[in-house]
């Protein structure tokens, strides 16, 4: 029974972190046209950094690594995400003032091969090939918790982390910065023409996105207390794409619809599956192919996403419904009742007028 | 009553609001722009004329720092703006539109102009957290203003459809009306006219001289002699990338040279595209 529900937790954890994942590149794809494809980088700098910064100094352990600052839970997480914007930063100065979509994507993917290798081999960064492990579990002690109370408990904890990171992305998605962010992505010439210094605007979403892949990579290990290069190959990058396209781009609730049916349900719930005699790991194989299926199929058939982007709505100052002869104007009965409260950006599906 | 001007204005002085001194622009052996020299007065309607190909849509493009010039300069008040970054020519008043109506796609009619004011408070990090309150006013601010030149421009019953479902018409329409909200001293404007119908030329016509009349300088590209008899002061005729005459309609009349040469065969070729 015990063993039941830390399946279902360890499902839990990985439906909320990869939430966090996806808001953090639709805020850099879906809302500002960003093609990161190295975003499986930053989530791993989150991850390796956090882990870092929370194990014990390195001399005398098994294990090679830098900081090693014995750092508690959050400040471990903290500094994960702000690793990983640091990495936005040098990233962002390289490539994104010289380089459009396509070319940005192939160098950001070369970026990220880059990395990988760096870290895979210069053992002394983050224990090269092996990883890191042993990560304290937070708060676990504290706590007195046993290993499978403390998968109920991270779950919920990183429920609650995403939550707060959700509503902190929808203030901005909301806002005339997001407005901004979108109308880049749509046509940064346009974007430019009327002032928008796009490369700002590019650079802050991407530090957004890369504190929320830091973020999201520090909570897997604190939540597994390990973390190594099989965990991060390059085309995880995609898992977290199919995420936002199965979702639905430039929509956080359909990002968390995404992240259950392709993190949850489709990569990590037949993890759980007992192997199919004689062909030990194929499950894993028919799990891609799902996946690339299910992504073709939505590209295909459903480009916006199961839920996809608002349309924002605005309701109109009360005085505004009167046209200049003082005729009441035509409107929608959803701008009418928020006549009086101007600005509560009423929102409705694109798909639904579809 | 309807402002189009800030409060400040960057390209302020006397002078011409624009001066533009051989300007020279070579797409490999092209030499689209070869030393176009013109001023654009102030608070007057200015025509951009000559034949198809003749640089006028490059002219356009290096003013507002879309291409590099090559040599030459450029001069927006007592600003020094040759090559200079597009979005602080911009941000000094300059705005333009495209000979295709360029709409940013996935925002709405409104969101087309509620993100044209060039500097906004909500832009900030910092104010989206900290600061809401201001925020909720400025917006509300650009909504009413929004609201009313959505009215004006005859966009109001679209506010709320995405920018990529208009007609042709409305593209058009709606890049103008985003310029307008972004409050320019000076509008360039390539062809706004082009492709749509007689009944909306005139409106069209209408919106310049109103704009003219709010204080905004405007440089038109047009191929409609009649539009330009009607609504322009003044007159630059381009071809090959040089300035072959400015002045009124009449005075280009009388000279010869342009009339043969270059009005004949506008007049012949007709409206573009
Ligand atoms: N981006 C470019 N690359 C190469 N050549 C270009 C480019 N833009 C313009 N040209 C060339 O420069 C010349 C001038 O083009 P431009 O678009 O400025 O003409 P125009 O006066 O606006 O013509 P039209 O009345 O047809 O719009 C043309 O010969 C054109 O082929
Ligand atoms: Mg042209």
């Amino acid at each position: 029974m015990a063993q039941f529900w830390f399946y279902v937790f360890t499902l839990v954890f990985f439906l909320f972190d990869y939430f966090i994942l996806a808001m953090g590149l639709n805020i850099q794809y879906g809302e500002t046209g960003i093609l990161n494809f190295a975003y499986i980088g930053f989530v791993a700098i989150g991850a390796y950094v956090t882990g870092a910064v929370s194990l014990p100094n390195s001399v005398g352990t098994a294990q090679q690594y830098i900081f090693g600052f014995n750092l508690p839970f959050p400040f471990s997480l903290l500094a994960g995400g702000v690793a990983a914007m640091l990495l936005a930063v040098v990233v962002a100065a390289i490539t994104l003032r010289r380089l459009r979509t396509d070319y940005l994507a192939m160098v950001l993917i070369s970026l990220s091969l880059v990395l990988y290798d760096v870290i895979n081999n210069y053992v002394r960064l983050f224990n090269g090939a092996d990883g890191l492990y042993n990560v304290p579990q937070p708060m676990a002690g504290v706590l007195h918790l046993t290993s499978n109370a403390f998968v109920v408990f991270f779950a919920c904890v990183t429920g609650v982390i995403s939550l707060i990171m959700w509503a902190g992305m929808s203030r901005i998605t909301r806002s005339p910065l997001g407005r901004t962010f979108r109308a880049i992505r749509d046509d940064p010439d346009v974007a430019s023409a009327l002032g928008k210094g796009v490369f700002r605007y590019q650079l802050t979403s991407m530090l957004i996105g890369s504190f929320y892949a830091g973020i999201g990579g520090g909570l897997i290990i604190q939540f597994g207390g390990s973390f190594n290069p099989t965990a991060w190959l390059p085309g995880e990058t995609f898992v977290v794409f199919a995420v936002i396209i199965v979702g639905g781009v430039g929509n956080n609730v359909g990002l968390l619809m995404g992240a259950l049916l392709v993190e949850t349900l489709l990569i990590h719930l037949p993890a759980f599956l007992p192997d199919i005699p004689g062909h030990a790991g194929l499950i894993e194989y028919i799990d891609a192919m799902v996946i690339g299926i299910m992504l073709m199929v939505m590209l295909w058939f459903r480009p916006q996403g199961i839920i996809p982007e608002r349309v924002r709505h605005f309701a109109l100052p009360a005085g505004e419904l009167l046209n200049r002869d003082g005729h009441s104007v035509e409107a929608p009965p959803e701008t009418m009742n928020n006549a009086a409260s101007t600005l509560s950006a009423s929102e409705t599906h694109e798909g639904d007028r579809a | 009553m309807m402002t189009y001007q800030d409060t400040t204005t960057p390209a302020g002085g006397d002078g011409p609001i624009l001066r533009c001194e051989g300007i020279t622009k070579a797409f490999g052996g092209v030499n689209a722009v070869n030393g176009a020299t013109f001023d654009v007065p102030r608070n007057k309607i200015t025509a951009l004329i000559g034949p198809n190909g003749a640089g006028k849509t490059t002219v356009v493009n290096l003013l507002s720092g879309a291409m590099k010039i090559d040599s030459g300069k450029v001069q927006l008040g007592t600003t020094d703006i040759t090559n200079m970054e597009r979005y602080k020519i911009a941000r000094l008043g300059l705005m333009r539109t495209f000979q295709l109506s360029r709409e940013l796609g996935g925002l709405t009619v409104l969101e087309n102009l509620l993100v044209a004011p060039k500097v906004q408070a909500g832009e900030s990090l910092f104010n989206i957290f900290f600061r809401p309150r201001l925020l909720k006013r400025e917006e509300r601010q650009n909504l009413e203003r929004a609201v009313e030149i959505l009215r004006t421009y005859g966009l109001f019953d679209l506010r709320d459809n995405l920018a990529r479902e208009l007609s042709g018409g409305q593209k058009k329409l709606l890049e103008i009306s985003r310029g307008v909200m972004a409050s320019p001293s000076l509008f360039l404007l390539d062809e706004p006219m082009a492709g749509v119908n007689p009944a909306l030329i005139d409106k069209i016509g209408g919106y310049i001289l109103d704009m003219k009349a709010q204080g905004v300088t405007v440089l038109m590209i047009e191929h409609n002699l009649n539009v330009v008899e009607r609504i322009c002061d003044n007159v630059v005729v381009l071809a090959e990338g040089r300035t072959l005459a400015t002045g009124t309609m009449s005075e280009l009349r009388e000279n010869k040279e342009v009339v043969t040469a270059y009005l004949g065969e506008i007049i012949n070729a007709g409206p573009s595209h």
